[in-house]
């Protein structure tokens, strides 16, 4: 439900008289509480400006602590004081005016021309928002009255001088008031809303209490809020300087005091203000006042206005449940029980409400809200009450149960699928179940982490959630496309040797796997009794699908509801496939996620079955492998020494473009990554599929031959931050004291011969460590920067959407493009568009 | 197996109302801390950390004035580019040489108003130049009287002034004495197919463009700026999704081409390039809540209340300050009521008509 539309909100100064109108009490007394603990009356907690503690009556509106807002209270100002924050537009004004005549420093020429160009301007909207008023200086003599101008000085935060004589805060309010409204509207600044003299206070706006609580500790003590020990701080100076003025004080004393006013003022309003010492608390601490309050992360603005705490949530630990489907999450009973979903009472479901009313255990009413928006607990007591009263309108909040739409949730929340909606499924455990396939979207694993749920609570929320947020909506990543859901690692494992073209599974086997999967059928026997695995995968899919692909592994063919040829990889089962996206467009997404559930729960069944593991084994190698692993070592190393001699007898054809130092490290470089790429085409040659290191490599499920080759042939060239080779560490261009002068071999580069396998040298270790401490460093360098990017990104485009027509306007109806992507084409949806041509 | 919906999905199109900004941002920044995350799994390997990634994604959507490493392409004409002859003559004619490149030391005379230059004769073999062609156009090019002394050039300043003299020789060492200024150090690449094209290491484009046997319509340079300068708006958005584009695919990010798009629409729509964040396109929203909710709060609060700013709550910061519902997505539709009997058709808010 909304409340009152906002039209629009109009920014403006206080005039002195809005001031005294709005107040509606004069703060006199620079105190608090007196000795029993009672508000001061003209005090700064007067009670006129409403009150907190829960016992007392507000003396304004009559209301107690919770419902009274507060109200303005204000200081008279002995002497006025700039407010520092307009400083700047002070100074500004004072140049533009002449302080004989109060005019405005332009000839009528100008003027007439500025008022021809502001008239133009408000006609298109663009006029009333921002300051364009170019800066007036440096004229030397009024055009209106012929006085010469003086100069006019600011030095921060808030002393003025005219030609060097200081002008105090009361003559430049005299001067501004001075100025004629037809001459400021030539400035930009319209007299109505601003006048510049309402920008030096002599009334002082206090604000309600309720804006800075006092707090009471457990010693019964009371500490203030800054905001209130600053309002002291005023009001303390501002009674010396009354009682000094009365009685005919030297005019130092006097500035002395006023100065000091200024200051405090200054500080209550910006305690960072340049050019003054923060204001501290007793303890040290420098005092929050009204600018800190508002800016940064944690300020009003960012902390409570942009991000807000809701109730209707819960948090908890995350962990796997395999066997509940990919867009549902299992909800821990004890949460189920205290989340609540709204029913809506009507005359046509109202015997079904008494029913639920009337329950005593786990789905039961435990709130109902009646029509005039109060809501009442129900207990036992009155449990019959409410059974007799329950009428249509009402509102029962029901505890939550299987089926439920619920939102969840992990942070940081980098993308719209961090937040996805679910069927709740309510389960035993304290903790949050989603399927593994799921972890992707939002970055999540098992090693504790928690996600949040959130239960919508009306009827439109439920349904976009419903029909725009639902798993199955997310399983194509707005980014590019790919498939983010999906299942990965064992699954594919599991998969892929289901579907080698040597599975052949026996009656047990098959029904077993089948019947995980909700299939009470078998496929056709092959040979021997047997059935092969491709047969038992295409029970799973589609009834009809037909699907072809092209993968490094050969062919992958579906024909009419039966994979035909090919192996399941990471290239037909993953983030890039084009078969998801073909059951997507030719069954939908209902049908696409249950796919993916159920081959999961196949895949997993089957790798559980015939098992597959990795050890020590996977990464030994073999006396073969161990010779060849030598040669491309001293054949890389030989050379590379025989690059170096090139270079040193100046024999070495330098680059294009680099000088003959810069190519040798280049050409050095790229050998010797030659030879790390080498050995892993000698390994990737020589290991077959009975190393199940490699059957992970090449199904895609996990790792690289990259991986498997640094942990048992080498690890090859360490890294720098730079990009190029270590080179630096101990003295005269060596890395370590065991590295020979002048040596810019590999070895004494950060080249690493040795594997994890084999274990490394201490020198090698060494060599290691830089590099993966060089990776470090990047790392956390770059998320800090990456961070801030991506809040730029998201401030500055944020209010782009495509219009009804396909166009891309911000909210102001700016076109930012005429067609969408020049096609209307959604990301998601680029596959689909491909797919449909072909 | 219970009874499935089967809706089959034939549309394509984005949906009305779809926020893509938000999503272009999205997949451009939610990516960018992946990336680091991952590198993490690689212990040290080869994380070849060149100047693009992302520093080069900041300085393209922050509109830097100078790319930190400009780059331009120049493709030939049909003959040049079959020529290495007439390419290398091409390239000595962009090739930027100054004099700082082809002195090793210069002695100033400070009695004698002299600055003595002495000249690295193989660089200037490496750029085809003789001691007395360098003191040909250096005197030409500052008006000063430059002669040939063996290996080295002796300027006479006339004048004794120590100030002056010092000036002088840091002017003449910045004086570039062939190629093109600006247009950096020329290399010339062959392709796959034996062409011949330069790649130049720097931007100033609209002198490159006026060579002869340059490919006037294929020169590119990564420079958002230049591009601008010489061929307008249009191309400055195109190079800047292309920039953007092949960043990415170098860190193997894959993001839709539509998504860099928008933000390279979004930083030239209004005809000059704008970039993102503070003093771009952020700080030049019209909404006085949506300024103070991003960056300098306290500034833009006084600015408004000095000049009367009007906040008319139509963006999403706005709306999600007060509470109320963003006008995007499906809070972008407005119902409209008939009412049985009344001719007239009542729109739910008066609010959704911007002028």
């Amino acid at each position: 439900m909304q409340a009152e539309a906002i039209e629009y909100i109009r920014f403006g100064v206080i005039s002195p008289d809005s001031i005294k109108k709005v107040s509606v009490a004069k703060l006199t007394v620079p105190d608090t509480y007196n000795e029993d603990g009672y508000p001061i009356d003209g005090g700064l907690l007067d009670q006129r400006l409403g009150v907190i503690d829960p016992g007392l009556v507000c003396k304004t509106c009559g209301a107690r602590a919770k419902t009274c807002p507060g109200h303005f209270g204000h200081i008279e100002l002995v002497r006025p004081v700039v407010h520092s924050e307009f400083a700047k537009t002070i100074y500004m004004i004072l140049q533009a005016t002449c302080l004989e005549c109060h005019r405005i420093l332009m000839d009528d020429e100008r003027i007439e021309e500025m008022r021809k160009s502001l008239a133009e301007e408000s006609e298109s909207e663009e006029a009333q928002h921002g300051p364009q008023q170019k800066r007036i200086r440096n004229v030397k003599k009024c055009p209106h009255c012929e006085a010469p101008t003086a100069k006019i000085k600011l030095s921060s935060p808030t002393y003025f001088t005219a030609d060097e004589r200081r002008m105090k805060p009361d003559e430049i309010r005299d001067i501004l008031a001075k100025i004629s409204s037809d001459d400021l509207r030539l400035i930009n600044i319209d007299p109505t809303i601003t006048r510049p003299e309402w920008m030096v206070l002599s009334y002082l706006l206090a604000p309600p209490s309720s804006v800075r609580p006092s707090i009471t500790l457990e010693s019964g003590e009371r500490s203030e809020d800054d905001l209130t020990h600053k309002l002291v701080d005023i009001m303390r100076i501002n009674q010396r300087l009354d009682q000094n003025i009365n009685a005919g004080a030297p005019q130092i004393i006097i500035d002395d005091l006023w100065e000091l006013l200024q200051y405090h003022v200054t500080a209550y309003f910006n305690n960072e203000t340049s050019g003054i010492p923060p204001a501290r608390h007793r303890s040290g601490r420098a005092l929050k006042t009204l600018a800190q309050r508002l800016k940064g992360k944690e300020g009003r603005f960012r902390y409570n206005l942009s991000g807000k705490r809701v109730n209707y949530s819960a948090r908890t630990v995350i962990s796997v449940d395999p066997y509940i489907n990919i867009d549902e999450v299992g909800v821990p009973q004890e949460i189920a029980e205290k989340l609540t979903v709204p029913f809506y009472v009507t005359t046509w479901n109202l015997e079904y409400a008494k029913d639920l009313l009337s329950r005593t255990s786990y789905p039961m009413v435990l709130n109902i809200i009646s029509r005039d928006g109060k809501r009442k607990r129900i207990i036992d007591t009155n449990k019959d009450e409410v059974l007799k009263g329950v009428v249509a309108g009402d509102i029962l909040e029901k505890q939550l149960v299987d089926g439920d739409m619920v939102l969840f949730n992990r942070q940081p929340s980098l993308h719209r699928i961090s937040i996805m909606a679910h069927k709740a499924k309510v389960l035993p455990g304290k903790t949050f179940r989603i399927n593994y396939c799921t972890t992707a979207p939002y970055n999540a694993d098992f090693d504790g982490d928690e996600m949040n749920l959130h239960v919508p609570q009306t009827l439109e929320a439920q349904a976009e959630a419903r029909y725009l947020m639902l798993v199955p909506y997310q399983i194509f990543s707005p980014r590019d496309g790919s498939a983010i859901i999906t299942n990965s690692e064992d699954g594919i494992t599991g998969m892929y040797n289901l579907t080698k073209e040597t599975t052949y599974l026996t009656n047990a086997e098959a029904s077993y796997l089948l019947g995980i999967c909700g299939i009470y059928e078998l496929p056709k026997q092959g040979k021997a009794g047997m059935y092969s695995g491709r047969d038992v995968f295409s029970m799973i899919l589609p009834k009809g699908l037909g699907y072809e692909q092209q993968t490094a592994h050969g062919p992958f063919r579906i024909k009419n509801g039966r994979l035909a040829e090919g192996l399941i990889t990471k290239e037909t089962y993953g983030r890039d496939n084009g078969l998801f996206v073909k059951i997507a467009m030719d069954y939908g997404y209902e049908e696409l996620k249950d796919f993916i559930y159920i081959s999961s729960k196949l895949a997993d069944a089957y790798v559980t079955l015939c098992g597959t593991t990795v050890g020590v084994k996977e990464y030994s190698i073999d006396k073969k492998l161990e010779d060849e692993r030598s040669i491309i070592i001293t054949e890389t190393f030989s050379k590379v020494s025989k690059l170096i001699d090139d270079y040193r007898n100046k024999k070495l054809e330098p680059l294009i473009g680099y000088t003959l130092k810069e190519s040798l490290e280049r050409i050095i470089i790229s050998e010797l990554n030659a030879a790390r790429s080498h050995a892993g085409d000698v390994l990737a040659r020589h290991e077959d599929e009975t190393n199940s290191a490699v059957e992970m490599a090449k199904s895609g499920s996990r790792g690289s031959i990259l991986n498997l080759e640094q942990m048992s042939m080498f690890l090859g060239q360490q890294a720098t931050l730079s990009g190029g080779r270590i080179k630096r560490g101990y003295y005269s261009n060596r890395l370590l004291p065991h590295i020979a002068p002048n040596n810019i071999g590999p070895a004494a580069r950060g080249f690493i011969v040795t594997s994890y396998y084999s274990g490394l040298s201490p020198v090698d270790l060494f060599m290691h460590a830089v590099g993966s401490r060089g990776s470090e460093v990047y790392k956390a360098l770059l998320t800090g920067r990456s961070g801030y990017l991506y809040r730029r990104l998201s401030n500055a485009l944020q209010d782009y959407y495509v219009r009804d027509d396909k166009s891309v306007r911000d909210v102001n109806n700016n076109i930012i493009q005429t067609v969408y992507g020049g096609d209307t084409i959604s990301p998601i949806y680029t596959q689909f568009a491909k797919l449909s041509k072909e | 197996m219970n009874e499935k919906k089967r809706e089959a999905i034939s549309e394509f199109d984005v949906h009305s109302g779809e926020p893509v900004g938000i999503i272009a941002a999205q997949s451009i920044g939610e990516p960018g801390t992946q990336m680091i995350l991952r590198t993490f799994h690689y212990a040290g390997i080869e994380a070849t950390i060149a100047t693009s990634g992302l520093p080069r994604i900041v300085e393209l959507v922050d509109a830097r004035k100078r790319p930190a490493t400009p780059i331009t392409y120049v493709y030939l004409d049909s003959e040049a580019r079959k020529s290495l002859e007439k390419a290398e003559s091409v390239a000595k004619r962009i090739n930027e040489v100054r004099m700082n490149g082809l002195v090793r030391r210069a002695i100033e005379n400070f009695s004698k108003g002299t600055v003595k230059l002495i000249l690295d004769m193989q660089a200037a073999e490496a750029v085809e130049l003789t001691a007395a062609q360098i003191a040909q156009k250096l005197a030409k090019a500052t008006g000063y009287e430059a002669s040939v002394e063996g290996g080295s050039i002796l300027i006479r300043l006339h004048t004794n002034n120590m100030k002056e003299i010092r000036s002088a020789s840091v002017r003449l060492m910045k004086k570039v004495i062939q190629g093109i200024e600006g247009a950096g150090k020329a290399i010339i690449q062959q392709d796959k197919s034996g062409t011949f094209y330069i790649i130049a290491a720097g931007s100033n484009v609209s002198e490159i463009i006026k060579l002869d046997g340059v490919d006037k319509s294929r020169l590119y340079t990564n420079d958002v700026f230049a591009m601008y300068n010489l061929f307008g708006i249009e191309a400055a958005r195109n190079t800047l999704v292309n920039e953007l584009k092949k960043t990415l695919k170098e860190q193997k990010i894959n993001v839709d081409e539509r998504h860099l798009a928008v933000v390279a629409d979004a930083m030239t729509y209004a005809g000059d390039i704008k970039g993102i964040g503070r003093h771009g396109l952020s700080g030049q929203k019209i909404s006085v809540f949506a300024k103070a909710a991003y960056e300098e709060t306290v500034k833009h609060l006084v600015n408004a209340a000095t000049f009367g700013e009007i906040d008319h709550m139509r963006g999403v910061t706005e709306n999600i300050l007060v509470g109320k519902q963003i006008p995007l997505g499906t809070g972008s539709v407005k119902l409209a009521i008939k009412r049985s009997g009344s001719k007239k058709v009542e729109s739910e808010k008066k609010q959704d008509k911007p002028q």
